[in-house]
């Protein structure tokens, strides 16, 4: 099979390397023995692939290469954001010397001509660094294009800004295997639903923040979103969609296991923060067992995470002042190792499943 | 070299950025093919930015607005004049207009019940309508003037002080009736050189009124926050360096701003001139 995208090549870079690794083990240790021609066959046929995979992705050969490659990603997210800033703030320091038609025209060219270097750089980037780049700044430039065109005319803010900015970021994120963007533009999909399940609702949509329940929508969506569309091509892309949705869930409540008020529920505040206390528990365990079960690493450690956030405000609220710090932290420290002898368990119950299904 | 896919949705992300300046556009164009009201506003009623909210690197304009509620409560106090911005709750917003604008009989109750000022309660998005100069303006002027013929505590000059800036630095612009139909609300107020209207925020309240704990409307903000000065009328304001104006060393010179509101009750400056000192 033919890896259409520098992720799935990399990966079969690394499953060449482990493979010829254990081969090598397995070989001193007797198991297996290969003729020279079967091993040099094999040998030249893995050499082949990996440089075909190097001229055609700019892959990682090695573990070195892997660790300089993890520096140039840190450097392309810092360079873009930093690059971003830098258009936002230049906008600003001369937007007022101009008249309102050279404002709107610097605006629109900048969004189209900023667009239009994303994909020509994308062209001949086997890297994918300088995209994220260049993308990023793309999509910052229509960010302020439509909130400047926004102060310049004095138009009422409205929450329908955030849909294309977030189709934007999408467009972008899937044609150029951006994480960064689709990350932008699911926080943007996000405000604008829980926003208009806020006016929907009969508040202000700015004020959207002030009832954390606008945001389930948002969150169910998240997380059904990957069930729906493929995202083979795509490795990454489905676990941030399941990770964002899994916060935009628990998020908002863990907000309104402490603050009962916030919620539309109209009961008393005792009862409702109950309730989001309990479903916090539950939902949060649900999704570790979800993620064991379907073998996907981030639900297990976002939901163990957030478990772990649960537990802690509940011991705070119940200890904190009434005990001496000590006892708290030794504590804290006892239900630590409780997780870890229950999470023992689960992985030795997984193994056992996983040798009787083989 | 471009894949086809890639050009795709190159086309599609350029048709994107096209159709909202388009859309935005168009609706400004909407908002000013009709004038809804036009006040002649001065520096008491659009301020320029202070130098400590300043940005120092922004080169663009934005003049404040200076919104203003006579609030309900009947007690003359120190901190009842000139304050400009921070919402108010006006004795017009009682629980019959609140329910008139939308807010249901449950949450009136429930903001009742929770006996605190009500903050949990959320906003609804209101028209509002300004006057200025008006009859709500010489009715804080009056009140203004029996607090400072007031045997207080604080001393004559200070109460002096507040008359004056009441009369003559104070904005005239008020907050005084609020709906959801522009149309009734015109023929309540026609006068379109004196009343505008702007989208805003109304918020039920518990006000201890002589302690009995009552629910009222509260004007949280308006819609209009800034007005963009375009850069025809910048050197009527060229007093102004980057990072704001200072109004600790010399007050700002004064100005006249025609402010004209649309169709979709956007405004823009259609106007300005340095005034006679």
């Amino acid at each position: 099979m033919n890896p259409t995208s520098r992720a799935e090549a990399q990966q079969r870079a690394d499953e060449i390397r482990t493979f010829q690794k254990e081969l090598s083990l397995l070989e001193r240790e007797g198991v297996l023995k290969l003729s020279d021609a079967q091993r040099q066959a094999i040998a030249d046929h893995h050499a082949s692939l990996v440089a075909q995979y190097a001229q055609a992705f700019d892959i990682d050969r090695n573990v070195q290469a892997k660790q300089l490659s993890l520096g140039m990603r840190i450097a392309s997210f810092t360079g873009a954001l930093a690059l971003a800033a830098s258009v936002f703030f230049l906008f600003y320091q001369f937007w007022g010397e101009f008249s309102v038609a050279a404002q709107v025209a610097i605006l629109t060219i900048a969004s189209l001509g900023s667009l239009i270097a994303t994909f020509l750089i994308q062209s001949r980037d086997e890297t994918g660094y300088f995209t994220k780049l260049a993308g990023m700044v793309a999509f910052v430039c229509f960010v302020l294009n439509i909130a400047m065109l926004g102060q310049i005319f004095n138009i009422t803010p409205s929450d329908k800004a955030f849909l294309p900015w977030a189709a934007f970021a999408m467009l972008l994120a899937y044609s150029c295997d951006l994480r960064l963007l689709l990350a932008a533009g699911i926080l943007c999909l996000v405000a604008f639903i829980a926003a208009r399940t806020g006016t929907w609702v009969g508040m202000y949509w700015l004020h959207f923040g002030e009832r954390p329940e606008n945001f389930f929508p948002a969150a169910l969506a998240l997380l059904l979103l990957p069930q729906f569309i493929n995202h083979l091509r795509f490795p990454g892309f489905a676990p941030i969609y399941r990770v964002f949705g899994l916060l935009t869930l628990f998020l908002p409540m863990l907000v309104l296991a402490n603050w009962g008020r916030l919620s539309y529920l109209d009961l008393d505040h005792q009862i409702v923060k109950g309730f989001y206390q309990v479903l916090g528990f539950a939902g949060t365990a649900a999704a570790v067992w979800l993620g064991v079960r379907r073998q996907w690493p981030d639900v297990v450690n976002s939901g163990v995470v957030l478990f772990v956030i649960f537990l802690y405000t509940k011991f705070y609220d119940w200890w904190w002042e009434i005990m001496p710090k000590y006892l708290f932290f030794f504590v804290l420290g006892l239900s630590a190792i409780l997780l870890l002898v229950v999470f023992r368990r689960l992985r030795a119950l997984g193994a056992k499943q996983s040798r009787g299904e083989a | 070299m471009m894949t086809r896919a890639s050009r795709n949705t190159l086309i599609a992300a350029l048709a994107l950025i096209a159709i909202s300046n388009a859309v935005v556009l168009v609706g400004v164009a909407y908002n000013r093919t009709e004038s809804t009201s036009t006040l002649r506003l001065t520096q008491r009623e659009l301020t320029v930015p202070s130098q400590w909210r300043g940005f120092r690197e922004d080169s663009g304009l934005a003049l404040g607005l200076q919104w203003r509620v006579l609030e309900a409560d009947k007690d003359l106090h120190y901190f009842g004049f000139g304050y400009a911005r921070s919402g108010g709750t006006p004795e017009w917003l009682d629980k019959t207009k609140l329910e008139a604008l939308g807010f249901t009989a449950t949450q009136l109750e429930k903001a009742r019940r929770s006996g605190e000022s009500g903050w949990e309660q959320p906003s609804r998005e209101v028209l509002l309508v300004l006057e200025f100069d008006g009859p709500v303006y010489q009715a804080s002027v009056e009140r203004a003037k029996r607090y400072s013929e007031l045997p207080s505590a604080r001393d004559a000059k200070e109460r002096k002080n507040i008359l004056e800036r009441e009369q003559r630095k104070s904005s005239r612009l008020f907050v005084v009736d609020a709906g959801l139909d522009a149309e009734a609300l015109r023929t309540k107020y026609p006068d379109r050189s004196r009343y505008a209207f702007v989208r805003g925020q109304v918020q039920p309240r518990v006000q201890d009124i002589r302690s009995s704990a009552k629910v009222r409307g509260f004007v949280t903000d308006v819609g209009v926050q800034e007005i963009s000065v375009p850069l025809e009328f910048r050197e009527v304001f060229d007093f102004v360096q980057y990072g704001g104006y200072s109004s600790s060393r010399t007050e700002s010179p004064p100005y006249e701003v025609t402010v004209t509101f649309g169709k979709r009750l956007e405004p823009w400056i259609s106007a300005a001139s340095r005034a006679k000192q």
